[in-house]
């Protein structure tokens, strides 16, 4: 279940792993060397995959493994999603990653705030389509439970600016309330 | 048998009121439609103990009864009268609190709701006494409203309650302390924040129209008179952080009262908002100021600097009414205002009017006020923040109803009166945008069990209200001999 879907390339380091393991004792270090090096070469992977996911399959993406958690929790991978959803606003990348990413970041930013926003309009999916849709449903196939059934996944509407600004604000609150003293209400 | 009833002479048991309340309908609608006239009640009618009312009523309903029809049933059934059905099905509706005094037909209801109808004639009879200065008659009321208040649920009963002691302490002179301990109203205000979207609403619109107005400066400075615990300005600091450009340098002046324990709790908010504005990177000056009262302010006071350099603006969210409790307080605030030469003053007050002159009228408007208010936190979920945010309202009905003179600070009064007052002090309003109204509705449609609240615009003001009635307005301001400035 958890391996990454370009197969080829991994298969066969699996099967060098399976080697070395059944070789020499002291081919631990070795065999770390080529553990970690098939780890970082997954989450490259792995990471490049998942910047065509939606946000959905990003959460539950990160509830699979150790390592799966810790790539899909990426802030840049959250920004992506982020950004894909909303209208200009108006200043630039650099400005807005480092605000928000001081402010508690686009992860909490999108299922705080943007998430309960765009609610309401999920159940109007537009047809215009991104890459990410149709790839998506059938590179997380084993992923998904649910039926292979081609139910159109609903795109996350274009957020407008007021949506992205009240979240901002709302993210910007929360942080100030969770500075130190502030739940101290015994004062 | 029931008491009111008895007091002034009539005899009724209680479980025969929702009867009688039917048959009194029956017989006005009756009498309404009587084609030959009703003489025959006054002429043949034969009533034996009349402070039955019940027995009064059937006597009544027959006779009008025989009017119309020959054949008379011994038990009547109006709804054997040809013609114009007199007998209506009175639909029982169960009135929300907050419209029970007011409905134009008194209808009748299943006998548990009787007794809400019963708690809002009695604190009104009760207001009606103390205003009239019959103590005795009031205190006697204010024990029935204690009975009545414990067999409703909900919010009912907690604004009887509430106004149930403030009647009381009124009546008996144990007039609450003031002031209230700040750090203790500082703690209730901010469980008030949590549960209902009042005060965020509050501070949203307003930074909305600071952020317009600070469009294109470099340098912004606000005065805020509400500063508490400093809740306005993460938003507003994100905001002009984010701003196309860069943010200005942006100038914080908090005025607050004097904290009971001495401590300086003005500047350990300072101190976190300082911190904040270092993670986004804001460059950020802070100045807090302690005072009794908004009107000891002066401008010198305020360090101001050349307004071509800084850009001001004035922000209070609930305070303005309180300087009305000194006359002349208001109109020197005001001008101090003025002296500042702000680019916009957004000022959020409860839409009600609690300073009318008569007791009896304040205590009535407070009455719908804070019922509707205390409808509308029905619906949170956080039953500690629940409880906070009552006892903070509690403070308020009060206030309202208990103190008077300078005591008396909570003088609300309605945005109608506030722009007459800006308009004579020399301000002419600001219109809030669009995307203020926008951001409101989002941010109720965020706010669990938020289905009542309602944003309203009103000539360039927002107000929010739970369902029909609006209970805070926030608008803006700028000075009047302002040339209007290009946004």
């Amino acid at each position: 279940m958890k391996r990454p879907i370009p197969g080829d390339g991994d298969g066969d380091l699996l099967k060098m792993k399976k080697v070395k393991v059944d070789g020499d004792a002291d081919a631990d270090a070795e065999e770390n060397c080529v553990l970690r090096g098939m780890r970082y070469f997954d989450d490259n992977v792995l990471f490049e995959v998942l910047k065509h996911a939606d946000a959905r399959t990003l959460a539950m993406a990160s509830c699979v493994n150790k390592q799966w958690h810790k790539t899909a929790q990426d802030e840049r991978l959250w920004e992506l999603i982020c950004t894909k959803q909303w209208a200009n606003t108006g200043c630039g990348e650099e400005q807005l990653r480092s605000v928000v990413l001081a402010l508690g970041g686009f992860r909490r930013l999108h299922s705080l705030y943007l998430r309960p926003l765009s609610k309401p309009y999920s159940s109007s999916s537009s047809s215009s389509s991104s890459s990410s849709s149709p790839t998506s449903s059938s590179v997380w196939g084993p992923i998904s439970q649910a039926p292979v059934a081609p139910r159109p996944k609903p795109l996350p509407p274009r957020l407008g600016k007021d949506a992205v600004h009240l979240s901002l604000s709302l993210l910007s609150i929360r942080f100030y309330e969770k500075m130190s003293n502030f739940n101290n209400r015994s004062r | 048998m029931d008491e009111l009833l008895a007091v002034v002479g009539y005899k009724v048991r209680s479980s025969d009121m929702a009867e009688v309340a039917q048959k009194l309908e029956q017989l006005e609608e009756a009498m309404g439609n009587a084609r030959d006239g009703i003489s025959q009640l006054s002429n043949d009618t034969v009533h034996f103990n009349p402070a039955d009312i019940s027995n009064w009523l059937e006597t009544m309903i027959n006779n009008l009864d025989r009017a119309f029809e020959d054949s008379s049933s011994s038990d009547y059934d109006l709804k054997a009268i040809a013609g114009k059905a007199i007998y209506t099905t009175a639909a029982r509706v169960k009135p929300s609190p907050a419209e029970s005094s007011s409905s134009t037909r008194p209808l009748v209801l299943v006998d548990s709701q009787e007794n809400g109808i019963r708690l809002v004639h009695t604190l009104m009879a009760c207001a009606e006494a103390v205003h009239q200065n019959n103590l005795s008659l009031a205190e006697a009321l204010v024990k029935q409203i204690g009975f009545l208040a414990v067999s409703q649920v909900g919010a009912m009963r907690k604004v009887a309650t509430y106004f149930a002691e403030a009647l009381a302490r009124r009546i008996y002179g144990l007039y609450p302390e003031n002031p209230i301990h700040h750090s203790f109203s500082d703690m209730l205000q901010i469980h008030f924040y949590e549960t209902c979207p009042y005060l965020k609403f509050a501070h949203f619109t307003a930074n909305q129209a600071i952020l317009e107005a600070f469009q294109g400066k470099n340098r912004v400075h606000v005065i805020d008179f509400s500063m508490n615990q400093g809740m306005q300005w993460p938003a507003l600091m994100q905001a002009l952080a984010l701003r196309p450009g860069g943010p200005p340098a942006f100038r914080l002046t908090g005025i607050g009262p004097p904290a009971a324990d001495n401590s300086d709790h003005l500047q350990e908010v300072g101190w976190k908002l300082a911190q904040l504005a270092e993670t986004i990177h804001v460059e950020f000056e802070y100045r807090g100021f302690v005072a009794n009262s908004l009107a000891d302010l002066d401008a010198s006071m305020l360090e101001l600097r050349p307004s071509e350099t800084e850009a001001v603006a004035v922000n209070s969210v609930f305070e303005l009414h309180k300087l009305l409790a000194r006359p002349g307080a208001v109109e020197k605030v005001l001008s101090v205002v003025r002296q500042i030469r702000p680019e916009i003053v957004t000022v959020v007050e409860q839409e009600a009017n609690h300073n009318g002159p008569g007791f009896l009228d304040r205590f009535t408007e407070s009455l719908h006020y804070y019922s509707t208010m205390f409808d509308s936190l029905e619906g949170s979920v956080n039953s500690q923040d629940k409880v906070m945010s009552e006892v903070y309202l509690g403070k308020q009905i009060c206030n309202v109803v208990a103190c008077e003179g300078v005591d008396r600070v909570e003088r609300h009064e309605t945005l109608g009166q506030w722009r007459t007052r800006f308009g004579s002090a020399g301000f002419t309003p600001v219109h809030l945008g669009s995307n203020a109204f926008k951001q409101a509705s989002m941010l109720l449609a965020l706010f669990a069990g938020g289905d009542g609240y309602r944003v309203e615009e009103n000539n360039g003001c927002l107000m929010l209200g739970w369902h029909t009635r609006p209970l805070i307005a926030t608008s803006a301001w700028q000075l009047a001999t302002k040339s209007v400035v290009a946004h």
